[in-house]
Formats: structure tokens, C-alpha cells, sequence
């Protein structure tokens, strides 16, 4: 004899294992998902080098690390016009291992002869599979700490915008009158205010770390623009017959709006929250790129040095700092849309394949 | 339904009078003022920064200060720049204005154009392996991480190829015997645009209703070289053969940014149009089509995309809102002196006036496109009519 409660049980688990066929028939989804779990993966790599050893943090710590590299170097003098028969450009000289003489400061060698000398920032090899940065710090190790960062900033800014937007977007579509006009009006507030400008007030007088800017960027987004997106789907649900159906057998309010609307909003509301994790690491990357987080290290802290500091318009001699941060941005953002797109297959039965 | 306007407007009002108050407590809540730096003057008496202070009220409690500014508000009276002191906050948009929604208004023709082209195609082509790698790469130009891409370009097209300008909005050098100011040259280069796009637009109505699609075509592009032609004997006369090669100059300097905006914001439609094409194939008239023995081609066209243009134009009316908020970026990196340039300077500055004019202008933009967009709604599904007094 089964229970009801087993009942339930399966046919959720039925419905779990039906919505992950359809996911797996759209390829956009998979690669998305994929992209995904390689960042996962990273995330999760980092901190089991360090605990077990492989990796030794004074090495490899991602802030505060130190990799000695040295090489030899040739000193040569630059010549003032180009193109001479050894350099093409200005950007050519001094060499992968030469050294400008001018550049020479504490050092009494002369032109031709070779020293020793600290390379950094050092190309990639088989200690630093990503080389290290202008400090001597690993950035393969970076690369898997800003991961961290974009994931805990994602996925929580992302968590608490949505469970704001959905419990205030069913209330005003249930209660309607005048829960509804002046949430309605709150988020008209939050959407004229422009973004990124306000993000520069707030981090003007208020030190932005990463809980923080989550929660800063959860607000925002949960109170703007999906809360009237998530109103129109519980409007559209509200109107359906089994509402009518639950209110005639005699259903409270609590418990039509709590098992029956909320249920049919969900995979709208699970849909936005994957699209605005591509929205917060977004934010987050360019606010650390204009220098405005009090974060030790994320990927737009990454591009935002390499361009303090002049490596961006050397072109690709120093890819290992330009590209990738960049392309990490991209990729994981662009990772979590096709999630999304993926999901929207499932759930928008108007778009499903067969 | 008159009701229901009366009623928005109303809220409407309240509200906007909500943002001014907010965002200017916003403002004042930046520690420091745009004085300051004159009190690391040695050469001023400390009496000279509170006179400062107390000429521009900046001395008074926030309550009243907010009270009056909204009070000017009201009598179109935005008060005086901080940094750029004789001029009006006015002087200062209207400056600005053209140029940030000539760059964007091009840029979102362009991809919106574009954008509507490969999303028609891409759903059309739907499981097909082009479509899926398509796709995937318009995505990640969708969510390219935009200030390295567009520092990216700089680097190749400015500085590897050196064909293109490295950001800026004129070659200063070029323009020391000019006989006239940048902004007369720029009018005239808006002008001109907007006559050859509403020409364009006219066109394009015209030859809607012409059956055959190759004698549309036909039509389209002897027009586009009628104007083309028409547009060169245009410059070539006149005033404006004067003004030629310094708007030359200032078209120079667009190309890149509008060539880089573009490659990031062409995929967002372009996602957009395949998303609701493929939910409009689903619709039983296009099974008809199908039936009645129409060409692809036609069914594609008049058919499917057809129907699938409205949601897509709405977003785009939406995306127009949110040009000036996007141009914050763009502009700081391409040093294109525009209005988010100004909003972010004004911010860093402190300077309150400017900032309050230009935030209000956002403002009545969003919530004038807004409003439209609830109305429309209230008005196309009775349902929400009915249901939502709000």
C-alpha cells in the first residue's frame, strides 16, 4: 500500500527525469552545461591543490604568492629610429631576452654582455601552466580564484533577486489594488535609476566586498524589471481553471498562492535566476575593472591591472595576462545563457522541438 | 479605460517626483562636495571655501536643499554647473545629447537590422549543425566580457593595423583654421542622416506590397544607389562642400565604436527573433501555408517573420531607454565625449546639477516608454484589463 506522500514522491521524480530528456535533446543547453561544470570543476581544483599539497601557497596563493624565475638576459641598447635591420618596430626591442641598457638601473653592465636577472611577468611554462603575472603571482591559480568569486557572487546575487521578484511579483498579481500599483511603481523607481551609475554612488560610500555587492546587486535587480515579467506569468496563471477549482473546494488564500500559483511561476522564476547569474558576474567584472570592489582578486581586477599597467597595449606578447580573464568572463557568462536557452526549452512548450 | 490612464498618470507623477528626491539624497550621500579641492589650496584663506559653500546653499540642511531643488525643478530652473560654472545644465546636455544618440541610434539600426536577418534564418535552420555553432558564437559575442573586446579592438584596429583613430571624437590638429564650430558640422551630419534614413524608411514601406520577391529586391537596391548618388551631389554643393572634410573627420572617429558596439549588440536580437520565430512556426496558419503550397522562401518571409517582428520591435523601443545607461561604458573607453561620459564625470564630481538634470532626462525617457508599454498591454489583453486596477 503506498502512501500518498510516495505517490507525490514519484511523480516527481518522474517529472525530474522527463524535463532532463528534453534538456539533453537541446545541444545548446549541453554545451552550456559543460561550460559550466569545467568552471565548477576549476572552482573546486583549487583549494584540493592547496590542501593537499600539490601546491605550495606561498607559491601559488593567488594574492599574495611569489614565484622566483630567473633567466638570463642580453643587454643591448635600443636604437632611437626604426626600422633597423634587427627590430622592426619600437614594440620589438628589447626582446623576449634582451634588456634595455636605459632600463638598467642598479646594475653597472655594459651593452653585449649577459645577467641575471627576475623575469616577471614570466610566460607560461610547466610550473605556471598560464605563466605568472607583473608581481610573480601564479594566474592559472587567479583564474580559479576569480571562478570562486563569480560563482559565489552569481549564484547568490542571482538566488536572492529572484526569491525577491517571485514572492513579490505573485503577491501583486494575487492581491492585486494596491499591493500591487505600488509595487508595481517601486520597480518603475529601480528601473529609471541608470545602473551602472548608481553602482558608482553606492560604491562611493559604502566599501564594496563581494557579500556585499551580491546582496547590492540581488536587490536591484529582484525589486526592477522581473518582478512586472514574473506579475504578467502569475497574472496569466491566476486566470487558469484549477485556481477557480482550488478556490471553490474551499482552498485558503495562503494555500492557493503558496501550492498552486507558485509552483506554475517556479520555472519562469528558475529561468531568470540562471540569466541573471550572466548579469551579476557581468556587473562584477566591470566594476573591477574600473577599480571600484574592495576584492583581492577577480577576473576584472585581472584585465583592469594588465591595463593599469600597460600589458593590454602590448598586443599578444603578454597574452597570459589579456586573454585569459577575458575569455574566462565570457565563457562562463555566456555558459550560464545557453543553460538558460536550454531550460527555456523545456519549460515554453511552444518552443519544444517535436 | 480613460480611468485607468487618468490613474496612471497620476502615479506617474508621484513617482517621478520619488526619483528626483531619491536620487538627489543619493547624490548628497557622497561623502565630500565638489568644492573640497579648494581647501588644498594654500593660497586661499579657509573663509574663501565656506563663502563657496554657502554661495551655492550647499551649507543649508538636506530637507531644505532637496525641497528647493524640486521647487526649481518645477519652474524649469535646473540652477548652475559646479564645474563648468557659467553654463546651464541644459547648455551642457544639449551639447552632449546628439552626439551619444547619433553613435547609438546608427549602432542600433545596424544590429537591429542584422540582428532580425540572422535570427530569421537561424530558426529556420533549427537542429541543423550551422544553426547550433551560429548560435553558440552569437552568444558569446552577446556576453563578451564588452570593456576587454572593446579594448581589444583599440589594440588591433588602432594600434597593430593602425587603420582606425584610437578613440576620440576629432583630430584636434585638423581643426585649428576651422572656420566653424565642431557642433555646427555635427548638426549637419545628423541632418543629413536622418533625411537618408527616413527616406529609406519610406522606401522600404513602398516596396512592401510588390508581389515578386526579385522585383522587390530590385526595387530596394536601385534605390539604395539612387540615394547613395544623391547623397554625394549632397555634399558636394554648397556650404556643406566646406564643411566636408571635417565631417569626414568625425565619421572617421565613429567607425570604430560603432563597428564594435555593434558586434556585441546585434546577437542580443538576433537571439531574440530566432527565440519567438520558433515559437510563431508552431502556429497552425503556417501548417496552412504549407498546405497551400507556398515557396519556403515566401512562408519564411511574409509569413513567420512577419509575426515574429512585434515582440522583437518592442524590445528594441525598450533598448532605446537603455542607451544612455550603456553608453556610460563605451564612452569612457573610446573617449567619445557623450552624455554617459558627463553623467559619469558629474558623478565623480560631485557636481549635483548636472547630474540631477541628466539622471531626470533618463528618467522621463524610461517612464514615458514605459507607461506606452503598460497601456498597449492593458489595452491588447482584456484579461489583465480587467484583473489589474493598478
Amino acid at each position: 500500500m503506498k502512501s500518498q506522500k510516495d505517490i507525490a514522491k514519484e511523480i516527481r521524480r518522474k517529472a525530474i527525469k522527463k524535463n532532463w530528456q528534453l534538456f539533453r535533446r537541446s545541444k545548446l543547453g549541453m554545451i552550456g552545461l559543460y561550460i559550466v561544470i569545467f568552471f565548477l570543476f576549476l572552482t573546486i581544483l583549487q583549494p584540493i591543490l592547496f590542501i593537499t599539497g600539490v601546491w605550495n601557497k606561498g607559491v601559488y596563493d593567488p594574492v599574495v604568492g611569489y614565484s622566483e624565475q630567473f633567466q638570463e638576459f642580453l643587454v643591448v641598447e635600443c636604437p632611437k629610429e626604426y626600422p633597423t635591420d634587427k627590430y622592426d618596430e619600437r614594440s620589438d626591442c628589447p626582446g623576449r631576452t634582451e634588456v634595455n641598457i636605459r632600463t638598467l638601473f642598479y646594475s653597472d653592465a655594459e651593452v653585449g654582455e649577459t645577467i641575471i636577472q627576475n623575469l616577471q611577468p614570466a610566460p607560461p611554462s610547466r610550473k605556471h601552466i598560464l605563466g605568472t603575472d607583473s608581481l610573480g603571482r601564479d594566474v592559472f591559480s587567479q583564474i580559479m580564484e576569480g571562478s570562486q568569486v563569480a560563482f559565489v557572487l552569481g549564484l547568490l546575487s542571482a538566488t536572492l533577486g529572484v526569491g525577491i521578484s517571485t514572492i513579490l511579483g505573485t503577491i501583486a498579481a494575487f492581491f492585486g489594488g494596491r499591493i500591487d500599483s505600488y509595487l508595481m511603481r517601486q520597480s518603475d523607481l529601480i528601473l529609471m535609476l541608470p545602473t551602472l551609475p548608481l553602482l558608482f554612488i553606492i560604491s562611493a560610500f559604502a566599501e564594496l566586498k563581494i557579500w556585499h555587492l551580491a546582496v547590492v546587486l540581488g536587490t536591484i535587480g529582484g525589486l526592477g524589471g522581473s518582478v512586472i515579467t514574473i506579475k504578467s506569468q502569475a497574472l496569466q496563471v491566476k486566470v487558469k481553471p484549477f485556481v477557480d477549482s482550488a478556490r471553490i473546494t474551499g482552498g485558503s488564500r495562503m494555500n492557493i498562492l503558496f501550492s498552486h500559483v507558485l509552483p506554475n511561476v517556479a520555472p519562469l522564476a528558475l529561468l531568470f535566476m540562471v540569466f541573471s547569474v550572466t548579469g551579476a558576474i557581468a556587473s562584477e567584472s566591470v566594476l573591477s575593472f574600473l577599480g571600484l570592489l574592495n576584492i583581492d582578486m577577480s577576473w576584472g581586477l585581472m584585465i583592469y591591472l594588465a591595463q593599469v599597467e600597460g600589458f593590454i597595449f602590448s598586443g599578444m606578447k603578454f597574452w597570459w595576462l589579456i586573454l585569459p580573464a577575458g575569455l574566462s568572463v565570457t565563457f562562463l557568462t555566456g555558459g550560464f545563457y545557453l543553460v538558460g536557452r536550454g531550460l527555456d526549452e523545456v519549460f515554453n512548450p511552444r518552443l519544444r522541438d517535436r | 479605460m480613460y480611468k485607468y490612464i487618468f490613474k496612471r498618470v497620476y502615479q506617474l507623477i508621484i513617482v517621478f517626483f520619488l526619483f528626483l528626491i531619491t536620487s538627489y539624497v543619493l547624490f548628497d550621500s557622497i561623502p565630500g562636495n565638489a568644492f573640497q579641492n579648494l581647501l588644498l589650496n594654500p593660497d586661499l584663506p579657509p573663509e574663501a571655501y565656506e563663502q563657496v559653500i554657502k554661495l551655492y546653499g550647499l551649507d543649508k540642511p538636506l530637507s531644505e536643499r532637496v525641497f528647493l531643488y524640486v521647487q526649481n525643478f518645477l519652474q524649469g530652473d535646473f540652477g548652475y554647473s559646479y564645474k563648468h560654472y557659467p553654463k546651464t545644465p541644459i547648455e551642457l546636455i544639449s551639447q552632449r545629447l546628439p552626439r551619444t544618440l547619433m553613435l547609438f541610434a546608427m549602432v542600433n539600426i545596424i544590429a537591429f537590422y542584422t540582428g532580425f536577418l540572422i535570427g530569421k534564418i537561424l530558426a529556420w535552420r533549427r537542429g541543423s549543425k550551422s544553426e547550433t555553432w551560429i548560435t553558440v558564437t552569437s552568444v558569446f559575442s552577446y556576453t563578451i566580457f564588452y570593456p576587454w573586446f572593446a579594448l581589444m579592438m583599440l589594440w588591433f584596429f588602432g594600434y597593430k593595423l593602425d587603420w582606425l583613430p584610437i578613440g576620440k571624437f576629432l583630430y584636434p590638429e585638423k581643426w585649428y583654421d576651422a572656420p566653424f564650430d565642431s557642433d555646427v558640422v555635427f548638426v549637419s551630419m545628423i541632418q543629413f542622416t536622418a533625411i537618408v534614413s527616413i527616406i529609406q524608411i519610406l522606401v522600404y514601406i513602398y516596396t512592401r506590397n510588390i508581389e515578386s520577391l526579385s522585383m522587390r529586391r530590385n526595387a530596394r537596391f536601385g534605390s539604395f544607389i539612387i540615394i547613395t548618388l544623391a547623397s554625394l551631389f549632397y555634399w558636394n554643393t554648397g556650404e556643406l562642400l566646406i564643411q566636408k572634410p571635417y565631417a569626414m573627420d568625425i565619421a572617421y572617429h565613429m567607425i570604430l565604436p560603432i563597428f564594435t558596439v555593434t558586434v556585441v549588440a546585434f546577437a542580443g536580437t538576433a537571439l531574440l527573433t530566432r527565440t519567438t520565430m520558433m515559437e510563431v512556426m508552431k502556429d497552425d496558419f503556417i501548417l496552412t501555408a504549407r498546405a497551400k503550397g507556398l515557396s519556403q522562401k515566401r512562408i519564411r518571409d511574409r509569413h513567420a517573420a512577419r509575426n515574429a517582428l512585434l515582440p522583437v520591435v518592442t524590445s528594441f523601443i525598450f533598448t532605446i531607454v537603455t542607451i544612455i545607461d550603456g553608453s556610460v561604458l563605451t564612452e569612457t573607453i573610446f573617449s567619445w565625449p557623450g552624455m554617459g561620459q558627463l553623467i559619469l564625470q558629474s558623478v565623480l564630481e560631485e557636481d549635483i546639477p548636472v547630474a540631477m538634470a541628466s539622471f531626470s532626462f533618463i528618467g522621463i525617457f524610461a517612464l514615458v516608454a514605459h507607461f506606452i508599454a503598460d497601456i498597449s498591454y492593458a489595452y491588447l489583453d482584456p484579461r489583465i484589463r480587467i484583473q489589474s486596477q493598478g
